[in-house]
């Protein structure tokens, strides 16, 4: 019994299916770059894309918004473990690019928001469950490094967007429990464009209760003011760059951005053409300035692949991290900015929801659904 | 003081042992209906008899050792509404189950119930009643075996797309080629295919199709009672042979030919005053009690249902019989079953009757323990050979 579980789950041999050497779990020799290396982006020197490397072997990127359970919904077949050319997150090119932890986000249809969602969160259990050696499924920043310890990419699911819950926190108290681990408030009819409604600041409190991530990507400008106002815990942007740079809606302006760092949240800046930018220093740009209105702990990554967006040039699949890092280099980041950057700051508001929710329960049972 | 002692001494004394596992409890639909699930103001370890069937004290009196509570929603509710709302009922029995821990222990398997009985807890199951809570999405019917849901019934009052209720004209003829996709995964998962409520071609399409033991949460038998929520016996005799069990129901409108007949009258009455004829609202039962002044209502016993237990038992075997009161559910109660303290009487009258020690511990405990194990060891197998299905009723029935 005891020889078959170590067969099965040995993290030995995970880390030789985990090929690229410099992801085991401790920092192993410089290896030569994999096939993928970008020679692409000029402003990398060969030295600097090994230190990205190296830095991205230790703290690897927290990825905030990847669309693969919406992708996967419309494949018949396919094989993420040894590649698979119809969607851009399979786990060779996770693991070639340095990722260790993946938001899933729960796609879902308008006119059954509530069922597809649960349908979704059926097929991340699945997809994870099918590929033991790759993924693992994470539910708290513990399972989140526990997985990497493990040599798996933690998946955590979420965002979904708030027509997940329909209307009903029994039902938000239900997906909590199936897994749900982020909702974006937006797009809904408790918080529209002038704020919060009383049910809207309920859902906070309870999402806050429960430990879910609050993401306010999409929100005005006065319902993400008020979410700030109501959240015990830090909140998040799953996918916004500086509306300063780039004016997308989901953009955030530089009060917020502010604001956003006075209260420990947490800005995902995605590599989305739209978004952020045609090339890769455009992202970069948008890090920058995220870095310095929200602040160091304000900042983190958010892929946006498998989503359908067009990437940036220079990031076009997640293999591209590297790159990435190699310019934030180039540009004088320190190690330890970079290391919250890919992993640190998505743990701590990880963490923060965690510990908010064990404060709460103290003092507050569910909310009456209303 | 001495000498044999009496039948309810007996029948209490069995149940202290081997006590009742419930098959049907509509308490939650009490709770939102009443109170819109505000647990503070029904709390059932106080008395809540001017409320409720159920509560804490009653259950112990009654000797009920584990409940399936339903997780039931309204079959006007459809769609994502039905979803939601179902993920909102079985949210309320998790939160009962947090607050009564001293009492309460969730179950979701055999070995959970008899943890519970051994512990003195009530072990606290899942049921959903009704297709209509799936939303014809098998992931969303795994979604519920998640968050713990461990028999479905496959239809309410109501015809669905996939499967005929006992309670509606005839649709697609007990089940669609869907109906058997959502029994079979039903059976890969582990959940039991409760045949309650559906109609006589449904239950003998889910019998052909079911490799796992199949419950009846509750209803009674047909040959004593001619009302279409019960089992024909032909079904009757199907059950030794799938391992099932059927959970006799109280419900008078069910179980007494004089109260079938009043019933339809009194339905008609709602019906005629604007009222959908299950609602228990104070208006509703205001109406019920004038029409009951004049006409007085039949009221069935203990004994009503025993003839019932006597003829499932004669039929099916006494290894294929249980006890599924639909507590809550129901505006009227048999004499002497009035809430869930009733227990005790039951089983003393089956007493009374020649039933043994051992007769009764199947009857309460032992059935329905045996069907949720058989179906777990169903489920492990299946799982051996069968990945999740995602089949779509569109695919299926076109």
């Amino acid at each position: 019994m005891a020889d078959l579980q170590d067969q099965l789950n040995a993290p030995t041999e995970a880390g030789e299916l985990d090929r690229p050497a410099s992801f085991a779990a401790h920092p192993a020799p410089p290896s030569p770059a994999p096939p993928s290396t970008p020679s692409t982006v000029p402003s990398a020197t060969d030295s600097e894309s090994a230190a990205a490397r190296d830095l991205l072997a230790l703290h690897p990127v927290a990825d905030g918004y990847c669309g693969l359970p919406g992708t996967l919904r419309t494949l018949p077949y396919y094989d993420l473990e040894l590649g698979e050319s119809s969607v851009e997150a399979d786990l060779p090119r996770l693991r070639a690019g340095g990722t260790g932890a993946l938001l899933w986000a729960v796609d879902v249809s308008a006119d059954r928001p509530v069922t597809s969602a649960l349908e979704q969160i059926d097929l991340v259990n699945h997809v994870v469950a099918r590929y033991p050696e790759g993924l693992r499924l994470a539910r708290s920043a513990s399972e989140t490094a526990d997985a990497r310890a493990h040599g798996r990419i933690a998946v955590l699911i979420g965002p979904a967007p708030g027509a997940a819950v329909g209307d009903s926190l029994g039902t938000l108290r239900a997906l909590h429990g199936l897994g749900l681990r982020a909702l974006t408030l937006s797009g809904t009819s408790w918080a529209p464009e002038t704020g919060l409604t009383p049910f809207g600041e309920e859902v906070v409190r309870e999402m806050n209760r429960l430990g879910m991530l609050v993401d306010l990507t999409g929100a005005s400008e006065a319902t993400a003011t008020r979410a700030l106002a109501v959240s015990k815990a830090p909140t998040m942007l799953t996918r916004s760059g500086a509306r300063a740079l780039n004016g997308h809606p989901d953009n955030l302006s530089d009060e917020l951005l502010a604001a956003l760092g006075a209260s420990k949240g947490l800005c995902l800046v995605p590599c989305s053409a739209a978004r952020t930018g045609p090339a890769l220093r455009d992202v970069a740009d948008h890090i920058d300035h995220v870095h310095r209105v929200a602040g160091p702990e304000s900042v983190g990554l958010s892929g946006m692949y498998d989503t359908g967006d067009a990437h940036p040039e220079g990031l076009t699949s997640v293999t591209d991290y590297p790159a990435l890092v190699a310019e934030l280099l180039d540009r004088g980041w320190s190690e330890a900015d970079l290391a919250l950057l890919t992993w640190g700051n998505v743990q701590r508001v990880l963490r923060g929801a965690e510990f908010t929710a064990r404060a709460t329960r103290y003092r507050r049972g569910p909310a009456t659904t209303a | 003081m001495s000498g044999v002692p009496d039948s309810l001494e007996q029948a209490r004394a069995i149940l202290a042992e081997f006590p009742v596992v419930d098959g049907h409890n509509d308490l939650p639909w009490a709770l939102r209906e009443q109170v819109t699930y505000d647990i503070d103001a029904r709390d059932i370890a106080a008395d809540q008899s001017a409320h409720l069937h159920t509560d804490l004290a009653r259950l112990r009196a009654g000797g009920v050792g584990a409940q399936f509570w339903s997780v039931y929603v309204r079959t006007d509710l459809t769609g994502d509404a039905a979803v939601s709302a179902t993920l909102e009922q079985i949210d309320c029995v998790d939160q009962l189950v947090a607050r009564y821990a001293g009492d309460l222990r969730a179950a979701t398997t055999a070995a959970g119930m008899e943890a519970a009985r051994a512990e003195g807890r009530i072990a606290s199951l899942k049921g959903a009643e009704g297709g209509h809570s799936i939303n014809n999405s098998l992931a969303t019917l795994r979604a519920l075996y998640a968050l713990g849901v461990r028999y479905m019934t496959l239809t309410h009052n109501d015809n669905i797309a996939w499967a005929d209720s006992a309670t509606d004209e005839p649709g697609v003829g007990g089940l669609s080629a869907f109906g058997r996709e959502v029994v079979r995964e039903m059976n890969r998962e582990g959940m039991l295919v409760d045949l309650s409520h559906v109609a006589a071609t449904t239950m003998r399409a889910a019998l052909d199709v079911s490799t796992a033991p199949v419950i009846f949460s509750h209803s009674s038998s047909r040959a004593v009672c001619d009302h279409p929520r019960n089992i024909p016996d032909d079904v009757l005799e199907r059950l030794p042979a799938n391992g099932g069990v059927a959970m006799a129901t109280f419900v008078p409108k069910f179980v007494l030919q004089a109260a079938v007949d009043w019933t339809a009258a009194a339905d008609e009455n709602l019906r005629s005053h604007g009222f959908h004829h299950l609602d228990t609202s104070p208006e509703a039962m205001k109406l019920h009690r004038a029409f009951e002044e004049a006409r007085p209502r039949p009221v069935a016993t203990a004994s009503t249902v025993a003839d019932h237990l006597d003829h499932m038992r004669e039929v099916a075997g006494i290894d294929h019989i249980g006890i599924g009161g639909d507590y809550d559910g129901t505006a009227f109660t048999p004499d002497g079953l009035d809430d869930v303290s009733g227990y005790p009487n039951l089983i003393a009258e089956l007493v009374d009757r020649g039933w043994s020690r051992d007769d009764v511990a199947k009857l309460t405990w032992h059935n329905a323990v045996r069907v949720l194990g058989d179906a777990e060891a169903v489920a492990r197998d299946i799982q051996g050979s069968r990945g999740p299905s995602n089949a779509t009723l569109a695919q299926l029935d076109g």
